[in-house]
């Protein structure tokens, strides 16, 4: 029996060892160039991209109109010839694709390509994050994005009313602003009940109730609608601002001056998109959209390897292609034979690997096996960022992020968690941005070479623009604010709270003492996980949130933009008529300098009276390059394009 | 045989169907917003619009789409990566945590066995006291510091192996290694125990009484019957050691399924956290049921009690 059990387990270990040489015997050459991608590819589709990292593939496989240089980061050509024809008033940009411009598989690249990638930028199903670019730029994206969202919200609740599977109160008043509604209230006998304001959500659950309940055709309600969006769905597109009068002409116009255009456009969510992605588009009856009004492609279309329908696998035009991916471990790109740049670019093969645990990615960089380490947030990156610093590492680097770590003060809610919130009035706000020695935190807490942040946009990162000086440490001043504000020493300042997430406990720690000790108020930490976190801080349920903000785009307006009124990403609520009546003239304003002028002036509102956010510091991010890797930069945006990368091995 | 058999798998679906039924209510419950992904907050609207394109909109639908697609092993989209689908991730990181879970369950028994044999039999003796203070060892050091600590010596130091990640044959002893120390901890003192009340029983008196070597008799007879808490343990065991090795995963760079266990939570990732649910009570159930059958076949008097 023994005998038997060990000569099982023998057996067992021998077998499975076996086993792994066959399923690992397929291992390929390595490649030119290894990087490593710490938490992996989260997707490839360009228009749902939002992290960074997704970024540096994408922008390494696909091209765009315009992309950015490594060294100054300036607007250079992409896939058409640079610098576009620009209409006087500004607003008309006039692209030419280039001749040469190629997709891998050899079709040559058009303009309505990009006009396919751009509309799923703005198409709801496809987009998410980066919408809001179309609609604040592009001339009648916005009322397309607004019209196709309504009827995506009506198209789903009568989907869900004909299947018999009721509606939400969201859905019900989606219902009630389709045009169709007159006619459902006629079909039915008797009224509906019409919820007011007052009636708030419940009157909306109400509404929803009775809708499940009027016993009438929900079906023909869903075909008239079903049918009318989609005779509409295209003359409604024709509409926008984006036009593709030839193969090789892509035209733009924009609802207002946007003097960043040329560096916006390289953001992955303008890049073009291949027509055999029309193969893996999902259909409801023949339309081009789902029964909820949806557009959706099959998400395996990023695939290198996928073949339904006869889908050729991705097919992009970048410098590099997709070769291979495999989840989570592994991406090789490989380089894209019919591009213009083919015959130069050093860097045959790259291989992005990915390390979940960064020390591990750190040990496999000493141990040779990666050439570049674009992230080494660990621990103990305060050592990492001084042997960077003190030259004992040549090889480890520093990058200033165009990024800001900051705190959000909750200016709307009078209360949180049923206790008085102080921050609705500026005066304690800017007390307590008074009291914080931010260069204490800089330098003797987190001691990893960040710039202490007097303002939201960082200094030096945007050509033309130089962010006001913003406010110094006063701690005298701040006690005065204190009293005015009707809180003298602190006293009958309740506690406050400051809400973080796990990793956040040193920098929030030191605050809490600064406030405790310059102010006499208690400060209360919270640490939420992050998701909760998250929530509670759009949701305005804090006093104090961390907060941070990369920029998306070389402008100011990329930070401004957060905090004026009604804004999704306004964390804190803020409202100022003042300060979105600056932002509004600056949006239209022709002349750079008075342009210039007029968002300082906003800034000076932000970081100098009102502090609806405290700038705290601006990242500086280690990242580390062997010294046998040429041609990668090290810059504030963390953008690396790998075809003008030369190993010297 | 065949009864206890069919029993058990009907009460092992109903299992399933209840821990899909409970991770249900809990996901859906959740605080925190799934599509919300970088830094930016995703407009009401748009969230709108992805909820029905993922029939999340309406929770009964969403139940029965998921348990639909579950019944025909089609576990849907995750919304954390988008362009792959759950099955994908399953199918990439199960074979990987078995593969690891496995070895580590054999490595266990071919350690811990013996140990837990010699250290009953000479009881009281230095062998005893020091292999009990190292299963006590294996039992209260977290596997990130054993983990961490084989890295540093094998990899760091000497080199002989690599720092992590998944791929060469070289990548699999130290995180099975690893793996294995608590369940050897564990299966050399429940072999100790067990051995300890069969040195002490009749039989075992009777069979030295026969003139039976003491040898035979320890190795045939009595762990025989010692090792019958051994096998009952093996069979959470081994699911254990094949779902849970995130803290292996982590620190090995392992591309197993642990990681997307937690990580599916982390963010609220719904049809990740259920599948994977699934997937590990699943796995639990069979093989509970596989070491009942074991057992009956082991030791028959339990089949009778049964």
């Amino acid at each position: 029996m023994v005998r038997n059990l060990f000569f099982i387990c023998i057996c067992g270990i021998l077998l499975a060892t076996t086993l792994s040489i066959y399923i690992f015997s397929s291992t390929e050459p390595r490649a030119d160039f290894t990087y490593v991608n710490p938490s992996g590819i989260h997707t490839l589709d360009p228009a749902r991209m939002s992290w960074t990292q997704d970024f540096r593939v994408a922008l390494n496989i696909w091209e765009g109109l315009t992309t950015w240089h490594p060294q100054t980061l300036e607007p250079i050509e992409g896939a058409a010839l640079f610098p576009p024809v620009v209409s006087d008033d500004g607003l008309t940009y006039r692209f030419a694709i280039r001749n040469d411009a190629h997709w891998s598989n050899g079709d040559p690249v058009t303009a309505r390509d990009f006009l396919r990638g751009w509309r799923r930028g703005m198409e709801p199903g496809t987009a998410t994050d980066y919408t809001f670019l179309f609609t604040e730029n592009v001339a009648g994206a916005g009322e397309y994005v607004r019209w196709r969202r309504e009827a995506v919200g009506g198209l789903t609740a009568l989907a869900r009313l004909r299947d018999g599977w009721g509606v939400s109160g969201e859905q019900a008043k989606a219902i009630v602003r389709n045009p169709v509604f007159k006619q459902i209230e006629t079909a039915i006998d008797g009224t509906l009940f019409r919820p007011t304001k007052e009636d708030g959500n419940a009157g909306w659950e109400r509404l929803a109730t009775e809708l499940g309940n009027a016993g009438v055709d929900w079906s023909s309600f869903y075909d008239r609608v079903f049918e009318t969006h989609i005779l509409e769905f295209d003359t409604r597109f024709s509409q926008v601002g984006l036009k593709a009068p030839n193969e090789q002409t892509f035209v733009v116009q924009l609802k207002r001056p946007c003097p960043y255009l040329l560096d916006l456009i390289a953001l992955p969510i303008f890049l073009p998109c291949h027509e055999s992605i029309e193969l893996l588009r999902e259909r409801y009856r023949g339309a081009p959209i789902t029964a909820e009004g949806l557009v959706v492609y099959d998400p395996q279309w990023t695939k290198p390897d996928y073949h339904r329908n006869d889908y050729p696998g991705l097919v992009s035009n970048g410098p590099y292609r997709l070769s291979d991916w495999t989840f989570k471990r592994r991406a090789r790109l490989t380089v894209n034979p019919h591009h213009r740049m083919a015959h130069v670019i050093s860097c045959r093969t790259v291989d992005m690997v990915v390390y979940d645990n960064i020390s591990a990615s750190i040990m496999a960089y000493e141990a040779g096996d990666v050439d570049f380490l674009p992230a080494m947030d660990v621990p103990y990156d305060h050592e990492i960022a001084r042997l960077a610093r003190s030259g004992e590492r040549p090889d480890f680097h520093l990058c200033h992020v165009s990024a800001t770590y900051f705190l959000n003060f909750n200016c709307v809610s009078k209360s949180v968690d049923g206790r008085e919130n102080p921050f609705t009035d500026r005066r304690i706000r800017k007390a307590f941005a008074l009291a914080v020695n931010k260069q204490r935190i800089v330098e003797k807490v987190l001691t990893r070479g960040d710039r202490v942040a007097y303002s939201f946009v960082p200094p030096d990162t945007i050509p033309g623009y130089q962010p006001p000086a913003g406010l110094s440490m006063d701690v005298d001043q701040a006690r005065r604010l204190l009293g005015e504000a009707g809180y003298p020493d602190g006293t009958g300042l309740g506690p406050v709270e400051l809400l973080y997430t796990p990793g956040d406990e040193r920098v929030c720690q030191a605050l809490a003492r600064m406030w405790e000790q310059a102010l006499g108020v208690r400060v209360e930490l919270r640490s939420k996980e992050s998701k909760t976190f998250a929530e509670d801080k759009a949701n305005h349920r804090y006093m104090i949130a961390r907060g941070n903000w990369y920029a998306d785009y070389n402008d100011p307006t990329t930070f401004l933009d957060c905090l004026g009124t009604g804004n999704g990403n306004n964390d804190s609520g803020y409202t100022n008529p003042q300060y979105d009546a600056i932002l509004a003239e600056a949006n239209t304003a022709r002349d750079p300098k008075k342009r210039s002028a007029l968002l300082r002036q906003a800034e000076s509102i932000i970081v100098e009276e009102d502090l609806p956010i405290l700038p705290i510091l601006h990242y500086a991010s280690p990242i580390a390059i062997k010294p046998h890797v040429k041609g990668l930069y090290v810059n504030g945006r963390l953008w690396f394009p790998f075809h003008y990368v030369k190993v010297e091995r | 045989m065949i009864a206890l058999i069919v029993r058990r798998l009907l009460l092992g679906i109903v299992t399933i169907a209840c821990i899909y039924a409970l991770t249900f209510v809990m996901v859906i419950s959740l605080p925190g917003n799934p599509f919300q992904q970088g830094q930016h907050n995703i407009p009401p609207e748009a969230e709108m619009a992805l909820r029905a394109r993922y029939s999340m909109d309406n929770n009964w639908l969403y139940f029965r789409e998921f348990l639909a697609g579950a019944v025909r092993l089609d576990f849907g989209p995750t919304f954390t990566y988008n362009d792959w689908t759950c099955n994908q991730i399953i199918a990439s990181a199960l074979p990987v945590s078995i593969l690891l879970g496995f070895l580590a369950i054999m490595i266990a028994v071919l350690i811990g066995v013996p140990i837990g044999v010699l250290s009953a039999v000479k009881r009281g003796s230095w062998f005893d006291v020091s292999s009990l203070s190292l299963v006590l060892l294996g039992i209260s050091v977290p596997t990130f510091v054993t983990g961490s600590a084989l890295l540093i010596v094998f990899a760091v130091c000497l080199r002989i192996a690599p720092v992590g990640g998944w791929g060469t044959l070289g990548h699999l002893p130290l995180p099975a290694l690893t793996l294995s120390l608590p369940f050897i901890a564990y299966i050399a003192r429940l072999t100790r125990t067990g051995m300890l009340d069969a040195l002490s029983s009749d039989f075992v008196r009777t069979a030295l009484a026969k003139g039976a070597s003491p040898r035979a008799v320890v190795w045939k007879h009595a762990l025989k019957v010692a090792f019958l808490p051994v096998l009952s343990f093996l069979g959470p065991a081994a699911a254990q050691a094949m779902t849970g090795s995130f803290v292996v995963e982590k620190v090995f760079g392992v591309p197993g399924i642990g990681q997307h266990f937690v990580n599916a939570a982390l963010n609220r990732d719904a049809g990740l956290i259920m599948s994977t649910v699934l997937v590990f009570s699943t796995l639990l159930v069979a093989f509970n049921l596989i070491v009942d059958v074991l057992y009956t076949w082991i030791d028959p008097r339990i089949s009778e009690s049964v």
